[in-house]
This record gives structure tokens, C-alpha cells and sequence, in this order.
């Protein structure tokens, strides 16, 4: 029993980190109908910047500021020299976006050498509670509340924030919003930079959930996301949410029970999901 | 006499000029690398059939080939290193990636583009997670070396037995493409929904030209892990299809010969980084210049260089018989 409630635990941790970077992707595709290549590279500088500022000024609070700056300043970039000009083109956002996951985590080893960086929780959710056999990791317990908290933020946002009526109205009728004097570009900018923050501030969470962080992470984690989408469905805020803590689950209980399969069963889940509900579990408000 | 045109003229003599190249020439290394472009432009041309000529954007080419390398390697280590025993490799790599590309197709084939670029990014993933974890079979990171069939030992021999692959491929490809077949394939390149109306299964077809392009590029893998005598888990690596990505855009997508010239482009650059990074060590993250490059061609010279000659070839046409109206 306390095996369970220990990779249950551990499992919606893993799942809260893989939503973070998934609903970055559904929001971008859900709007901009824009799907972003590159966003295990925002991660994974999430992750190195975030690490770095941590282990250089010792406060965690600081690390996690800087990863989220950093993921909204390259967030920007991306989106105005980047994924601006190929609006509409779908095979070279593709292209495009895959050269530029290629250049950010090949710069991740110029500026911080290929070596990996390792990462230890702050002294304050350091260490855990254990409660009647249970033993809680607060680490695990921290990121869980933090996944929890971007979801309810971002069902406030767009369910009940002007921001979020456009944006929700955009992904139904661009052009219609446009017309009635909306600047959607602007949107774009907006949503691209909150994806993108999103991401980083996943990739500094994961730095001492995992121990150490490496330039090839980005990629490694941007895959678990796409099976999130995928299975979620494109666009569905809920869906990458709920297919997240499924991922998450399915991995931590077979990492445990039959550790050679941990990534096939993710496979299947798509798989299976792709066979019988190609849109997703929850189709997304494209459909 | 349509078959002697200029450019098969121009064709015929490059072919030459390759054949030749090994009595002119005694620089190994060189042979070895035009032995690789061959084999890259191969399995370039493989993946230009699918962004080019039909408008899929796959991510994992890099499976079929790493599918094709591993099963020469092993069959060569496993039993023995005869021809028989290769042969058999490339039939098991036939089977294996049909197969594998008939599945991926069938899942994500008729959802949008996107799917099947990400579900073909993850299945590559599972294949090189795999790789690394069975290690009684593939040794893991590690890889192994075996030995090669005594036929291909000759460097000369195996030139030629690579360049005779390459001109096979491109024949047979340029077959496909202009059969009736290809050119509904770049019906649905062109227009998905009016290539349906017009009464066509797309999905048939689209599975049709991943399994092609699929099992070309196992086949590719085989011989590029001949050329190694080695094989580790890096041919499964994201920079197998992101060099077949980069070949075929930069030749030109959508032309068998842009596939060529960018494999033959992209090995050398290749080569010469790598040489320049024993000088300045900025050389060592070459990826980064590939990137940015690739990036740069995605963005400006979306044509690619064949691309872009064919069509400056075009509209010089057009403006000469312009010119040719006005004075007569």
C-alpha cells in the first residue's frame, strides 16, 4: 500500500512537469495552430538558466524567476523572427521550429559546457514528512501544488479574464476577432511568451526533482509531451492535463513494476488512443 | 532521340566522371567520403519522396535506417559474415521497416501533418531507448564492430557497389515519381481535399510512399553500417533525420537530384568542420552552424539550390521567347 501511494505521488509529480511543458505546446497549436518544435529547448534553457542563477545566488525563488525571464525573453524571440514569417505554412513551422530545438540545445553546451549539472532541492523542501508509513517527499508534494496552481491560473485566465475571452475567440474565428479591432498579433506574442515561460518554469522544476540536468533532456521531455498532446488531444487545456497525470501514473508504476517498458506504455497509450479516438481524448476547441 | 537532352548529357558525363574517379584518384579518405555521399544521397532521396513528393514531414527517417543498420550488423556478428548472410540482412530490413512504416502510416497518416511528425519523432525515440536497453543484442551505447563479407573489404569494389545503389535508387525513385502513381502523390502534395474529391484514397496512397521511402532508407542503413564495419545507437539519433532533412531541403525539395547534390554538399561540410574543429574549438558545436543554416534555407531559400536553378532556367525560358516574339 505505501508502495502505491508512493508512485502515485511520485507519478503525479513526473505528470505535473510533462503538463507544464504540454500545455505550452496545446496553447500555442489550440491558437496559432502553430506547433512548436522548439519548446523542449525553451525547457531544457529553462532548466540551465534557472539552475544556474539558483546555484550562483543559493535561492531557489531567484532560480525560478530567471528560468520563467528567461523562457518569456526567448519566447519573444522565437515568435518574432522565428515563427512570424511562416504563419500558415505548416511544413516549414515544422522545419523551422525543429532547426531552432537544434541551435538552443546546442548552444546550452557553448554556454554551459557539455558536461551535465547536477541540482539539489532548497533546504526548506529538502528532505520529507512521513506519515504513518507514508513517506511524503516534499519536493514532490511542492511541484504538484505548483502544477495544480498553473492549471486553475490558466482555467481563470481563459475562462474568466477578458485576455482569455479573445484568446478563446481567436482559436474559434481569427479573423473575426481581428475585425472587430483586436490586435490578434499581439495575442500571438502574448500566448507564444506564456507557453514558452510555462515550459522553462517545468525544465527549473525538473533540475533537482532528477538530480542533474542535461542539454538532451529537451528532447527527451518535449516527446512525453507530444504523447500528452496527442492523447489529450490538441488544444484541450484539460485533456494535456489529464493525459499528463495519466503519462506520469502509467510511467512511475511501470518504472517500478516492469522497468523495461516504462516509454513503450506510453507508445501504446498513444497508440491505442490514436486507433480509436484519432482527435484525442478531449477534442480541442478546433474541433 | 528525347533521351539525349542536355541535361542527361550533363548526367552521363558526371556518371563517368564518377566511375573514373577511383583509377584518377588514390586519396582514400576522399573515396570513403563519396562512398558516404552515395549512401546519404540514397537515403536523402528516400525522404525527399516524402516531404518533396508528397508533403509529409516525417521526424523519425532515422528508425528505418538504424532498423536496417542494426540487422546487417547483427546478422553479419551473429552468423556469419558471407554475402548469403548480408542478403538476408537486406531482406529481414525490407520486411522490418514495410512493416514498421506500414503501422506508423495507418495510425497517423490520415490525421494532419503534425501527427504524423510527432508520432514519427516518438517512435523513433522508443526505437533508440530500445537499442540502448537490449544490450545482449545491440551492446548498448556501445555498439559493436563485425566484420564485412570479403567482397566489400575493397574499398573500390565497395565504391562501386554503392554508386551502382545510389543510381538504382534514383532510377527506380524517378520511375515512382513520374508513374501515374507519383503524380497523384503530388496530387496530394499540391491539394489533399480536391486529390479525395477527385475520388482518390489518399491514405493508400500516402501509406504507399512511406512504406517506399521507408524501406529505401533501411536499405541505406545497411549500407552505411558496411561502410563502418560498426554500428551503435547513434543511427537512431534525431541528426540522422535532421541530415536527410537538411540534404533534401538544401538540394532542393521535391527533386531527386537536389537530394544528391545536398548529401554530397552536406557530408563534405561535414567532413571539413570536423577538420576545423582541431583548430578552433567554436567548430566542435558545428550542429549550431547547421542549424542556423538550415533555418536560413527553411526561411529564404525555400527552393533549395536545384529548386532555384530550375526555376531562374524557367523564367530565362519564358523571358527568351518573349524576346524571341517581340523581334519576329
Amino acid at each position: 500500500m505505501d508502495v502505491i501511494l508512493n508512485l502515485t505521488i511520485n507519478g503525479l509529480a513526473t505528470g505535473m512537469l510533462i503538463f507544464l511543458l504540454a500545455v505550452g505546446l496545446t496553447l500555442i497549436f489550440g491558437l496559432m495552430d502553430v506547433l512548436n518544435f522548439a519548446h523542449g529547448g525553451l525547457f531544457a534553457w529553462g532548466a540551465y538558466s534557472g539552475i544556474w542563477l539558483y546555484s550562483q545566488t543559493g535561492s531557489f525563488m531567484i532560480g525560478i524567476a530567471g528560468a520563467i525571464i528567461t523562457g518569456i525573453i526567448l519566447g519573444w524571440l522565437m515568435e518574432r523572427y522565428i515563427v512570424q514569417p511562416v504563419y500558415g505554412n505548416h511544413i516549414q513551422q515544422i522545419l523551422i521550429t525543429l532547426g531552432v530545438m537544434l541551435v538552443l540545445s546546442e548552444m546550452l553546451k557553448v554556454v554551459w559546457g557539455p558536461n551535465q549539472l547536477s541540482a539539489r532541492p532548497p533546504g526548506y523542501l529538502d528532505g520529507s514528512w512521513s506519515m504513518g508509513g507514508v513517506i511524503l517527499i516534499k519536493y514532490r508534494l511542492f511541484i504538484i501544488i505548483i502544477g495544480v496552481l498553473v492549471f486553475i491560473g490558466l482555467q481563470y485566465l481563459l475562462n474568466r479574464t477578458r485576455l482569455g475571452l479573445i484568446v478563446r475567440a481567436g482559436v474559434m474565428n481569427k479573423e473575426m476577432v481581428q475585425a472587430l479591432g483586436i490586435n490578434i498579433k499581439k495575442i500571438f506574442v502574448l500566448v507564444f511568451m506564456l507557453g514558452s515561460a510555462l515550459a522553462a518554469l517545468g525544465g527549473v522544476l525538473l533540475g533537482p526533482y532528477s538530480g542533474v540536468i542535461y542539454a538532451e533532456m529537451g528532447m527527451e521531455f518535449a516527446i512525453l509531451a507530444f504523447i500528452v498532446v496527442i492523447i489529450g488531444g490538441m488544444g484541450s487545456i484539460t485533456g494535456s492535463a489529464l493525459a499528463a497525470i495519466l503519462v506520469g501514473l502509467s510511467g512511475a508504476f511501470m518504472a517500478y513494476y516492469v522497468p523495461d517498458a516504462a516509454l513503450a506504455v506510453n507508445m501504446l497509450l498513444m497508440a491505442v488512443v490514436l486507433i480509436f479516438k484519432p482527435s484525442g481524448l478531449f477534442d480541442g476547441q478546433k474541433a | 532521340m528525347r533521351f539525349l537532352t542536355k541535361s542527361n548529357l550533363f548526367l552521363i558525363f558526371v556518371g563517368v566522371l564518377l566511375i573514373l574517379f577511383p583509377f584518377i584518384n588514390d586519396s582514400r579518405s576522399l573515396l570513403i567520403l563519396l562512398t558516404q555521399v552515395f549512401i546519404f544521397a540514397a537515403f536523402a532521396m528516400s525522404y525527399d519522396l516524402l516531404l518533396g513528393y508528397t508533403g509529409i514531414v516525417s521526424f523519425g527517417h532515422a528508425m528505418f535506417f538504424g532498423i536496417g543498420a542494426y540487422s546487417t550488423g547483427i546478422m553479419l556478428k551473429k552468423m556469419d559474415n558471407t554475402i548469403g548472410f548480408f542478403l538476408l540482412s537486406l531482406v529481414i530490413t525490407i520486411l522490418l521497416t514495410a512493416l514498421l512504416s506500414y503501422v506508423v502510416g495507418i495510425l497517423s497518416l490520415r490525421l494532419k501533418s503534425h501527427f504524423y511528425a510527432m508520432l514519427t519523432l516518438s517512435f523513433s525515440g522508443l526505437f533508440l531507448v530500445v537499442a540502448e536497453k537490449w544490450r545482449s543484442l545491440t551492446m548498448g551505447n556501445d555498439g559493436f564492430t563485425f566484420s564485412i563479407p570479403a567482397v566489400f573489404k575493397d574499398r573500390i569494389v565497395f565504391y562501386f557497389i554503392s554508386f551502382f545503389f545510389m543510381v538504382m535508387v534514383l532510377l527506380f525513385l524517378r520511375r515512382f515519381t513520374e508513374s501515374p502513381l507519383g503524380r497523384i502523390l503530388q496530387a496530394i502534395r499540391e491539394n489533399e481535399q480536391r486529390t479525395e474529391s477527385l475520388g482518390y484514397t489518399v491514405l493508400h496512397y500516402k501509406v504507399i510512399a512511406s512504406i517506399v521511402s521507408g524501406v529505401i532508407a533501411g536499405l541505406s542503413g545497411s549500407m552505411y553500417a558496411i561502410t563502418l564495419r560498426f554500428v551503435n545507437t547513434a543511427v537512431f539519433g534525431i541528426d540522422v533525420t535532421l541530415d536527410a532533412l537538411l540534404m533534401t531541403i538544401i538540394g532542393g525539395v521535391g527533386t531527386l537530384f537536389g537530394a544528391i547534390i545536398g548529401a554530397g554538399l552536406i557530408d563534405f561540410a561535414h567532413h571539413w568542420l570536423t577538420g576545423l574543429a582541431k583548430v578552433y574549438w567554436i567548430f566542435e558545436r558545428w550542429i549550431i552552424f547547421f542549424g542556423i543554416l538550415y533555418i536560413l534555407t527553411v526561411m529564404f531559400f525555400p527552393l533549395g539550390i536545384v529548386g532555384t536553378a530550375k526555376h531562374w532556367w524557367k523564367r530565362r525560358k519564358i523571358k527568351g521567347e518573349i524576346q524571341m516574339k517581340k523581334t519576329a
